[in-house]
Formats: C-alpha cells, sequence, structure tokens
C-alpha cells in the first residue's frame, strides 16, 4: 500500500519548514508532496533550499484547487491512498499510521481524522457550526461524523480518481455527503489529537465562517442532489 | 408610455449599437456575443415604434402601466444575461484552474520512491 501526502500550503514560510521535518524523522515511511498554491512568501524558496517534494502552482487558486492539484499528481503515480496534511503544524505526524490501519482494518473509502471519536466535543461557536455540519450528514446520508470540518482525512484510490478526474470536489464536509450519499462512499472516523496553529492565523474570519456554513448547508441540502 | 420615453428608448438602441460596433471594431466583442446587444436594441426600437405591444403585455400581466412593462422586460433580460455570465465565469474558472494544475504538474518530476 502507497501513501502520500498532500501538503496543501499557501504562505507558510513560518512553519513548513519543521512540518515537513517532523513529518520526515516520525513518519519516513510515507511519500510527501507539498502543494505550494501560488504562495507570495518564501514557502517555494524554502521547499527547494531543503530539497522537498514540492509541486509548484504559478497562482493562487485557493484550497480546493490546491488539493485537487495534490490528487491528481498522486492518481497519476498511481498512490494507493492520500492523506490531506496541513502545513502549518495543527496535524500530528504520528497519527497518519493511525489513519493507515484504520482503513486497512475497516476497508473505508475515506478515513477522517477526528478529535471527537473517545474525546467529548467543546462547546464553542466554532463547534456549534461543527455540530450543525454533522447534523446535516446525520439528516441526509444517516451516518455520524464527528468531527466532519477535520482538514486531515485519508482517502482511498476510488477517491482519488473522483477528486483527480472531476472539477468540483473540494476537500470540504460537504464533499463528504456527496461522496457518501451519491457515490456510496464509507466513511469512518479514527481518534487523532491536533495542536493549535504553530504559526500564521486562521482563515477563519466572521465573514468567512458565514460563507463557509452557507455553502456546506446550501451543498449538503440543495446542490448534492443534482450532481452527477 | 409618454412620446419622451419611446423617443428615449430609440435613443438608447443607438446608443447600445454604437458600442457595439464599436467593440466589434476592436475585437473585444465576437459575432456570437453581439447577438444578445442588436436583438435588445432591435426590441427598444420595435417596443418604442409600436407601442400597443407594451400596452398588450401590461394589460395582460396585471401591470399598471405600459413604461413599467417596459422596465420589468429589461431588468429580466438583464438578470438572464447576469445569470448565463455567472455560468461562463464558472466555466471559465474551472478550465483556469486545470490549466494552472497542468503547468504545475508538468514542471514537477516523478516522486522517487
Amino acid at each position: 500500500m502507497s501513501t502520500l501526502i498532500i501538503i496543501p500550503a499557501y504562505n507558510e514560510e513560518e512553519s513548513i519548514v519543521s512540518t515537513v521535518e517532523e513529518l520526515r524523522a516520525v513518519a519516513p515511511e510515507f511519500d510527501y508532496v507539498i502543494v505550494n498554491d501560488g504562495s507570495r512568501d518564501r514557502t517555494s524558496a524554502l521547499c527547494h533550499e531543503h530539497g522537498y517534494n514540492v509541486i509548484d502552482q504559478p497562482v493562487n487558486l485557493g484550497l480546493t484547487g490546491g488539493f485537487q492539484t495534490g490528487m491528481k499528481y498522486a492518481w497519476r503515480h498511481g498512490y494507493d491512498s492520500v492523506i490531506q496534511f496541513d502545513a502549518d503544524g495543527q496535524h500530528r505526524p504520528e497519527h497518519l499510521a493511525d489513519l493507515v490501519r484504520r482503513q486497512e482494518e475497516t476497508g473505508a473509502d475515506i478515513v477522517v481524522g477526528s478529535r471527537f471519536v473517545t474525546e467529548p466535543k467543546p462547546r464553542s461557536l466554532r463547534m456549534a457550526g461543527s455540530n450543525l455540519i454533522s447534523a446535516l450528514i446525520k439528516l441526509t446520508c444517516g451516518v455520524v461524523i464527528r468531527d466532519p470540518t477535520s482538514g486531515m482525512r485519508l482517502y482511498d484510490r476510488s477517491m482519488i480518481e473522483q477528486f483527480a478526474t472531476r472539477t468540483d470536489l473540494a476537500p470540504e464536509p460537504d464533499t463528504l455527503a456527496f461522496l457518501i450519499k451519491r457515490k456510496g462512499a464509507h466513511v469512518t472516523e479514527c481518534q487523532v489529537e491536533m495542536r493549535d496553529r504553530m504559526a500564521g492565523e486562521s482563515y477563519l474570519t466572521l465573514s468567512k465562517s458565514i460563507s463557509y456554513m452557507a455553502n456546506a448547508c446550501v451543498s449538503i441540502l440543495f446542490a448534492m442532489w443534482f450532481r452527477k | 408610455m409618454s412620446v419622451m420615453l419611446r423617443v428615449f428608448l430609440v435613443i438608447c438602441a443607438v446608443v447600445v449599437l454604437a458600442f457595439v460596433v464599436r467593440k466589434i471594431k476592436k475585437a473585444q466583442l465576437s459575432a456570437t456575443g453581439s447577438i444578445y446587444w442588436l436583438l435588445l436594441s432591435l426590441g427598444l426600437v420595435v417596443v418604442a415604434v409600436f407601442p400597443q405591444i407594451a400596452f398588450f403585455f401590461s394589460d395582460l400581466l396585471g401591470v399598471q402601466s405600459p413604461s413599467n412593462f417596459v422596465f420589468l422586460a429589461i431588468i429580466a433580460l438583464l438578470l438572464i444575461r447576469q445569470f448565463n455570465l455567472q455560468s461562463q465565469v464558472t466555466q471559465l474558472q474551472t478550465k483556469l484552474t486545470a490549466l494552472v494544475q497542468e503547468i504545475a504538474l508538468r514542471d514537477t518530476d516523478a516522486p522517487t520512491r
């Protein structure tokens, strides 16, 4: 089983080196690729200086486009599975093997690295949003996903094909709902711990949070049912 | 519909036509793209010359005055235009994304295992 770690990176000069060094030290058995999404800082330069495996996008496409580039790379080079991994240090590489093991045990198409399988969900505005998305997925797909917004997910070969050959799949919770409901994907969760961000600022401002939630709701309750 | 409004509609039609011709000369508008504007321009003239059309439809739809029907029709046409444009922008975005990804992937070596 070959697994590729996809690390989308946009302006991550403060954390990219520590993230990749930790990944290579803790989980050297995995191949990885950094997708530099048209960063304006030294992200690309640092990757090349250190000899990291990096794809440089000439312009910024956003997380969806960057992640899809990684998926196309994985698809073309025949990887069996892919794990999406944050460049900002939130994700812990020691859990990568857990996700792969969980996939092998369950045969799932997607394994979500979840913070809330055995741990309780804290009460906050952000978690209220997470709960709402969980409820929508439960309502439409009948599947419980406790941490739908987690950015650490494993996708198997059939899901890599979906992401690489379609143009409309984002690495977001509404895509989970779509893949479960319309593509018959089997999704399971695996307990992971996450750190607070080591560098940079969260991209979730109030207005972005609102449009993120609006997008998730419209996608799950409406658009999903008409997509092929 | 007042005479002033009818004259104004004809002037608008002429102005639209002038803009279309100018853009075609500069090759900033394709022949296909100009069809919509030519038809719009033509429609404005037709309504200005035969205001009975606006009377007929305003009666039919229960719109208070024929001029209101003219405004309604123009707004509706603009909304259709806007909807089509958003669809086209989305298609262009999809193509642009694919191109950027292709360039990025071609510039990257195969993984070393």
